[in-house]
């Protein structure tokens, strides 16, 4: 056979080559790791899902080659010619073999499909066990809260987790509908006013001194700044886990002139709706709706994981924060009550004060 | 002048089920433009990560408009400008069964769309989604009027869709030409008459939803609100109720145009008409048991989760015949390679792609990753566009020269199909990719670091190439109304009625009622069962005075006004209970006026 022949297995070839390299490219998501990818799970819960996802996408490849090899061969082959002599062809009605066949054959695959779905679902869905770490995770207009019942800490926009432990959580929101997503870890939970939704995963060994980070984001339309809701989820190893939480109770520690006076306009501007740990800001009793500030300066990013935690963004911040996220309202433009030193100050304080040895 | 007033009176006073077609598709192509204008400005916006070109509000508006305008003012009325031209031509009779009530569903309809659109003249244009998702929608966390102009507009315009599915449903049963029995009417006929029930099933539902919505908002109940005893998920499931058969509303006049399109350009009749009518009923009955798979996420238990999502995967069966039944039809045929076919042939690849994904969004597990990512984006979009608005495109140039008397111009319309092919795809089969890696739905923004950069990029180069499809499509359109090779009839050798009678059709559509004895009745008229051409020609044009049609009405369009108005009063508060009343007595008297009226 000639090379430049497209006869029907050549092209019959090429499309099965074309569709091998796009089902690898669906499984990969087309190529690089990308930090919220759904794809490369860390924990045995997405793996769990990762197992139906691979399995139903090479399922649904082989329909499409099932379509799509038949449509090119009938275009090849029954395309009107132009010496065509006018006569009609062949008036077929149907076949019912053929028709049952394709009634048939795709039911038996549904069945392939379904049985380890409902396996994952009912998995998924069994209580966690009594030794799990509790964690209460709590969606607000556009950041999260992290509370840990058992151990008393409140903490917002990243969630810090022990190695190797099983995870219980308890999702719910403050006002709108949002969802918890960490990709890498299991799938989405929406956070419904009013409910609470469960969800339980098993996380990882560390890597990294100081925690491995993973990013996680909210992905349900909660308003104006939905698309500014994200967070990062910190697995800490064993040691450091301990060590973190002890040092999570102890009072920020002041140094310089700055920073003192910082605490000071903190407590007198701040209090009200932000916490840190071991200062008056913690003994008010009062419903706080800003984030909990206790761990501050250890936060990689700042304002639900939209920048970097550096001194600009967070004077940029407290100047005027609905600038940088459309829509806040409950935090006012502290640059019309603040002198620019008083806002260094505080945000000296916040920044520095709050770095949490662990 | 006196002429061209005239004849838009004559427009605008029209009951002839021919004109509203032209109406309903002229607008919906109208709308279609400012749907894909939004559209481009979101590609714009996320061309580059941290893009400022819209802001976060402007954003949320465009991801809200531009559903909602592509639903239900672009392929519901584009599917309606179909039923509304075709269904008596393609059944054998003069009009549809209530022609001022066809009228009527046309000026609501318009209506709809103006309060919808006077949102953008006040700037508070609906930024909810087109899900309108409660206690967003709560006066609370949305307090300008996007939410009401959003309920609203969808009322009015449901109004107007549920007029129209009883009167196409009652001509379709009642007014069939003499020996048309139910397993003799066209595909498309089937596909329509399945869609009409759909709707007349599934709009109550977001009716009672909108209602109950606009009672939170005006009237302080708490329906939706959990801090009143409310409950947020209650609107999920009345919103998804009609919502998914709304979905099959969406694509079933599109695969019932396909049908049609194969089958004539093949030469062939349609593949398994039996079963391919019975999977449409299957479609549209099992789309009314599946709507909480758009909820996997939201906390119904394991049951639902499970049951859902047997039932979901269920309905790939049906469809799955529906789309070997096409490949089959082509199967022995002789394939012409026309726009509309093109058109058709890419519907059948791009709606299986979009179902196949649609399959693994059943499996809950898969969903709790994919959803609300940008998987299920490219997942609807292959559905919806990929497949109903291709297959729509295909309708337009199957039906043109039927329409106009002109066919549209192929050279340009091959050009049309390409940029579209291409640019859909470049468009939406990245944004697979982009799911997979995580990228969230509705984000105005993403950062740098988060991997999207390179696809989003992408995809928004082949909406601009779409983009470019469109501007030939409108030249097309324009040209081809002036320059267009003329039609006479059988303009494509089709199969069905309409192509017996002369294009575009007299208003009185056949001077004579036809008896119908085979399906594809006047494919059986031009050829014997051996495949020989008999002598048959179409019918021949006569004094339009001889036959007895309905007289132009005013009242329709005063009545549409006065729903209009009525819904108007909701958007004030000072005199806005006046304003309301004021629409509802139009209203009234309107219909008085059209019961006495004298209409021939």
């Amino acid at each position: 056979m000639s090379q430049t022949n497209l006869s029907i297995a050549s092209i019959y070839k090429y499309v099965v080559r074309g569709l091998s390299a796009l089902s690898f490219a669906f499984l990969t998501g087309c190529f690089e790791v990308a930090p919220m990818t759904t794809i490369h799970p860390v924990t045995e819960a997405g793996r769990d899902i990762n197992y139906v996802y691979a399995l139903t996408t090479a399922i649904a490849v082989f329909i499409f080659l099932a379509v799509a090899i038949p449509v090119v061969i009938a275009l090849v082959r029954f395309r009107e010619r132009p010496d065509d002599d006018g006569s009609i062809p062949e008036q077929v009605h149907g076949n019912v073999v053929l028709e049952f066949i394709w009634t048939i054959v795709p039911v038996i695959l549904l069945i392939v499909i379904a049985l380890p779905t409902w396996q994952v679902i009912f998995k998924q869905a069994a209580p966690a066990s009594e030794k799990a770490l509790k964690v209460e995770v709590i969606g607000h207009q556009w950041w999260w809260e992290f509370r840990y019942p058992d151990l008393g800490i409140v903490t917002a926009n990243e969630i810090y987790l022990p190695e190797n432990t099983e995870i219980d959580l308890s999702i719910t929101s403050n006002d709108v509908l949002h969802s918890y997503w960490v990709p890498r870890f299991s799938g989405k939970v929406d956070c419904v006013p009013g409910h609470v939704n469960k969800d339980k995963f098993t996380t990882p060994l560390a890597k990294l001194a100081g925690g491995d980070y993973y990013q996680g984001q909210c992905v349900e339309l909660c308003g104006l700044s939905h698309a500014l809701m994200r967070f990062q989820a910190v697995v800490l190893k064993a040691e450091e886990w301990q060590r973190w939480v002890r040092a999570y109770k102890e009072p920020p520690v002041v140094v310089t002139s700055l920073e003192e006076q910082g605490s000071k306009i903190f407590n007198m501007h701040c209090a009200s709706c932000h916490t840190i740990n071991g200062t008056p800001s913690a003994d008010l009793d009062i419903v706080k709706v800003g984030p909990n500030l206790t761990n501050f300066g250890d936060r990689k990013k700042m304002a639900a994981g939209i920048m970097e935690n550096s001194v600009e963004n967070l004077h940029r911040w407290i100047r005027n924060p609905g600038k940088v996220k459309q829509g806040v309202v409950k935090m006012i433009p502290y640059e019309e009550i603040l002198a620019p030193q008083e806002i260094e100050a505080v945000a000296a304080y916040i920044r520095n004060s709050t770095v949490r040895k662990f | 002048m006196t002429g061209f007033f005239k004849e838009v009176w004559s427009w605008l006073t029209t009951v002839d089920h021919k004109r509203i077609g032209i109406l309903y598709g002229a607008s919906a192509l109208l709308f279609l433009l400012i749907g894909g204008t939004e559209a481009l400005l979101m590609r714009t916006q996320l061309i580059v990560p941290g893009n400022d070109f819209l802001t976060a509000k402007a954003f949320n508006s465009m991801v809200t408009m531009h559903g909602t305008t592509m639903i239900f003012l672009v392929i519901m009325p584009l599917s309606a400008a179909f039923f509304n031209f075709l269904t008596p031509l393609m059944i054998g009779a003069r009009d549809v069964a209530f022609p001022r009530l066809n009228a009527l569903s046309y000026w609501i309809f318009f209506f709809g769309g103006v309060l919808l659109h006077i949102s953008f003249v006040v700037g508070q244009i609906p930024r909810g989604g087109w899900f309108g998702y409660a206690n967003l929608t709560s006066p609370t966390y949305t307090t300008d009027l996007s939410v009401d102009f959003w309920a609203m507009g969808l009322q009015v315009l449901g109004l107007a869709s549920l007029i129209a599915a009883i009167n196409f449903f009652v001509t379709i049963m009642n007014m069939r030409a003499p020996g048309m029995t139910l397993l003799k009417m066209p595909i498309f006929i089937w596909t329509t008459l399945v869609t009409q029930l759909l709707l007349i099933f599934a709009l109550p539902v977001i009716t009672v939803a909108l209602v109950m919505i606009t009672f939170d908002r005006k009237f302080g109940t708490g329906f939706f609100d959990p801090t009143l005893g409310g409950d947020v998920v209650l609107w999920q499931h009345l919103f998804w109720v009609f919502g998914h058969p709304e979905v099959y509303i969406l694509i079933l006049p599109a695969m019932g145009i396909v049908s049609e399109i194969l089958s004539t350009f093949s030469k062939k009749p349609l593949f398994g008409y039996s079963v391919m009518v019975y999977s449409t009923c299957a479609i549209g009955f099992l789309g009314f048991a599946v709507w909480a798979h758009h909820m996997f996420t939201v906390g119904m238990g394991p049951w639902a989760n499970a049951i859902f999502s047997a039932a979901t995967m269920l309905i790939a069966v049906p469809t799955g015949v529906k789309i070997f039944n096409w490949i089959m039809t082509m199967w022995g045929g002789k394939i012409r390679f026309t726009t509309a076919n093109l058109f058709a042939i890419s519907f059948i690849a791009m709606f299986t792609m979009g179902g196949l994904s649609g399959v693994m969004h059943a499996s809950p597990p898969i969903d709790a990753q994919h959803h609300d990512t940008y998987f299920v984006v490219a997942h609807f979009h292959y559905v919806l566009y990929g497949g109903a608005v291709m297959a729509l495109f295909g309708g337009i140039y199957y039906w043109f020269p039927k329409v106009f008397g002109v066919y549209l111009n192929e050279a340009m319309g091959k050009a049309q199909f390409w940029l579209y092919m291409i640019g859909f795809n470049v468009t939406f089969f990245p944004m697979h990719f982009l799911g997979v890696q995580g990228m969230p739905r509705r984000n105005f923004v993403y950062a740098a670091d988060q991997g999207w950069n390179f696809w989003n990029f992408v995809c928004t180069m082949g909406a601009y190439l779409t983009a470019i499809g469109g501007f030939v499509f409108i030249i097309n359109v324009v040209y081809s109304l002036w320059f267009g090779k003329k039609a006479v009839g059988d303009d494509w050798n089709g199969r069905t009625l309409e192509w017996m009678i002369p294009s575009p059709p007299p208003v009185y559509n056949f001077a004579v009622e036809p008896t119908v004895d085979h399906l594809d009745e006047w494919w059986h008229r031009k050829y014997t069962s051996s495949g020989t051409r008999t002598d048959v020609q179409i019918e021949a044009h006569v004094d339009p005075s001889t036959i007895h049609l309905p007289g132009p009405s005013f009242w329709p369009l005063v009545m549409g006004f006065g729903i209009f108005v009525l819904a108007g009063g909701f958007f004030l508060d000072s005199y806005g209970a006046t304003i309301s009343i004021a629409g509802m007595l139009i209203v009234i008297i309107s219909g008085y006026a059209w019961a006495f009226e004298d209409n021939g």
